[in-house]
């Protein structure tokens, strides 16, 4: 009853916490120079009967033994289990999801061998375990300590309740400052055990903050010990969005093979076809048969190859705009100049970027131009790009209705993926009801 | 002769242009359509002596046409299939012909700018004949593993061998190479001879064989 009373006012995530600092104990006993000293202790008692002191000889043996261990465990691959292991735990109570490093590349043997970083950045953290499960020990005892003290006047009550004069042990006060009374206070008296649930109260309220703050600490170390690694993670990154890069410029080749074939290559194959039968309404010589024909054909063939010439331009336009030779800025204007909707133009970009970057600057300014222009019924665009550092930041801006959501429809998507590859960043800011800015941020150099 | 034919062709203006070709050269178009499943159905209604096809239709843009032609081998012995297709692709010579070379051809689109020849490989298909590419021949002459036996024979018989595996009469042959009948008869009995084929009469079985060489 009393229990309860207590516990609820505390959340289930102070609740896990706490048993996180709990469930660590075994861990932060799993250390390097917990080996070392049972390892000294082992030896010496073997050799010497645990009479005197360990001499250095002993201690050095003890020292290699425990050096040993670790090899084993890193080379086995035991290290990275007991890293996954603490992963999980903090997973299921921290809910703090770190990923597993990088597996290890095949070799011949079994296990991951010596040269493991991940396993050994799990005795790196074995090793810092120590002093944190200890303060993670201290947590728990914040909890204990509190509840006793806070019980202490009821204890009194069922338990302490002997007539006057009766001689009584005090009761030891457990505090932040000392155990069991010492360093502090005891308490001999009803009115005293008041004095120590006002304690334990206080150090129930504090309680959470240590836990807290402990654990925050803790899942830190994991994070930075028991996860991927700076590096691998970075690995990871740029696989992925060379895995990006490179289905985007499948898809492009497969776009423009469609393109070609489906529009310039039959539409030359029609005006040949044309050009043929008017060949053989012209006769092989004298007097034309069919004259009449014949020019119509040849004005077939004709637009046929003004219609292909159309295509061809525009592909190569989308393949790779002329006027981006010249700049961005150049390119901006162009791209912004005659629009159905009026647009700003604001252009300061003091160092040029490279050709990679001005392209998909570009191709972003002219997508996401389009979007306004198709689906924010606005009266009004404005694009800006100005370098700054090593930064160059693209942003369209209109006072549209707002409410662009790159979960609907690929176009926004499809963007923030292509700007990925180059470690770029896509902001969208669109409230419903307006206006839409969406900031493209890119690598000056790439 | 006049032929019925029906066309499956997706881009529109390709599709009335070779209509128009068609019907130019005194035969008769039952019916243009543009995928795969209306040319079947087409075929099944009309039962035509030839179909032009292209090979690359909706709704996939794969090779819809060349299993709808594979389709109607199969299911309509007698009517020839002549696919069309922009680029030339050995693997669907292979498909398309599978052991029998009577009334099936192979062409890239842009030969109906020839429009003689063009008219002739049709003619050729809807009487059963056959009508491959140069190109595929080219093809598989270059990759061909018979590079020994090739050597053997003289320009003008790699010459007349090329035009045979496009399914050429010997007439045809003549006319192309401007030759007597005789002559080209000649160079086909000494390419058979130098390549240890079985003469055959029929021009379809005398294709088959050379491919079967070629490929072997």
């Amino acid at each position: 009853m009393g229990m309860t009373v207590v516990v609820a006012p505390f959340t289930r995530r102070q609740g896990r916490e706490l048993l996180f600092c709990l469930a660590a104990q075994p861990f932060a006993l799993l250390n390097p120079l917990v080996f070392f000293v049972l390892a000294v202790d082992l030896i010496w008692l073997a050799a010497d009967g645990g009479r005197g002191n360990p001499t250095p000889a002993q201690m050095a043996l003890a020292g290699l033994c425990v050096g040993l261990l670790l090899v084993l465990l890193v080379s086995t691959g035991a290290a990275r289990w007991l890293g996954s292991l603490q992963r999980k735990l903090a997973d299921r109570l921290l809910k703090v999801q770190v990923a597993p490093p990088p597996p290890v590349r095949r070799r011949s043997g079994p296990g991951p061998g010596l040269r493991d970083g991940a396993g050994w950045r799990v005795v790196a953290y074995q090793l810092v375990k120590l002093p944190v499960g200890l303060i993670e020990l201290y947590a728990v005892f914040f909890w204990i300590g509190g509840l006793v003290n806070l019980s202490y006047p009821l204890l009194w009550g069922g338990f302490r309740n002997h007539p006057p004069g009766a001689q009584l042990s005090p009761l030891p006060v457990f505090t932040p400052f000392g155990l069991f009374g010492d360093g502090t206070f005891q308490v001999t008296t009803l009115l005293g055990t008041f004095a120590a649930a006002a304690a334990g109260a206080a150090m129930l309220l504090a309680a959470p903050w240590v836990t807290r703050a402990v654990t925050a600490v803790d899942a830190w170390l994991i994070r930075g010990l028991l996860g991927p690694g700076r590096l691998a993670q970075r690995v990871h990154d740029l696989e992925q969005s060379r895995a990006l890069a490179v289905d985007d410029s499948a898809a492009l080749l497969r776009r423009l093979e469609r393109d070609l074939h489906d529009g310039a290559q039959i539409r030359l194959a029609t005006l040949a076809m044309n050009l043929g039968m008017a060949r053989e309404k012209l006769g092989d010589n004298g007097p034309v048969p069919d004259a009449a024909a014949a020019r119509e054909l040849v004005d077939a063939a004709l637009r046929g190859a003004k219609d292909a010439l159309g295509e061809l331009r525009s592909l190569v336009r989308g393949i790779h705009p002329p006027v981006l030779d010249n700049g961005l800025a150049d390119a901006l204007a162009s791209l912004t100049a005659d629009r159905a909707i009026p647009v700003e133009l604001e252009v300061s970009i003091p160092v040029r970027p490279t050709p990679a970057i001005e392209t998909i600057a570009y191709f972003c300014a002219a997508e996401l131009l389009t979007n306004a222009a198709k689906h924010s019924l606005a009266d009004k665009l404005a694009v800006r790009a100005a370098g700054q550092h090593d930064v160059l930041l693209l942003s369209v801006a209109d006072d549209g209705t707002g409410g662009a959501d790159p979960t609907r429809g690929s176009g926004l998507a499809g963007l923030a993926q292509r700007v990925a590859v180059v470690d770029g960043r896509l902001t969208i800011v669109s409230p419903p009801g307006g206006p839409t800015t969406i900031t493209v941020e890119l690598p000056l150099h790439a | 002769m006049k032929a019925r034919i029906v066309i499956a062709e997706d881009s529109v203006l390709f599709r009335a242009g070779l209509a128009r070709l068609i019907e130019d050269r005194g035969h008769q178009v039952c019916a243009a359509v543009g995928d795969g499943g209306a040319l079947l159905e087409a075929v099944a209604e009309h039962q035509p002596d030839v179909v032009v096809a292209d090979i690359r239709m909706p709704p996939t843009h794969t090779d819809e046409g060349l299993r709808a032609a594979l389709e109607i081998r199969r299911r309509h012995p007698r009517t020839g299939v002549l696919v069309l297709s922009q680029y030339i692709e050995t693997k669907y010579t292979a498909r398309l012909l599978e052991g029998n070379a009577a009334g099936a051809g192979y062409l890239l689109k842009e030969r109906v700018a020839d429009v003689a020849d063009f008219a002739d490989a049709l003619e050729r298909v809807a009487a059963g004949g056959t009508a491959l590419d140069p190109e595929v021949v080219g093809q598989l002459l270059r990759a061909s593993r018979r590079a020994d036996g090739l050597a053997a024979l003289t320009a003008r018989e790699r010459n007349v061998l090329a035009l045979m595996a496009e399914g050429r009469s010997n007439a045809g042959i003549a006319d192309a190479l401007v030759v007597t009948g005789g002559t080209v008869e000649k160079h086909v009995a000494g390419i058979f001879d130098k390549l240890g084929l079985p003469p055959d009469e029929a021009d379809n079985r005398r294709v088959l064989a050379v491919l079967r060489y070629l490929s072997s």
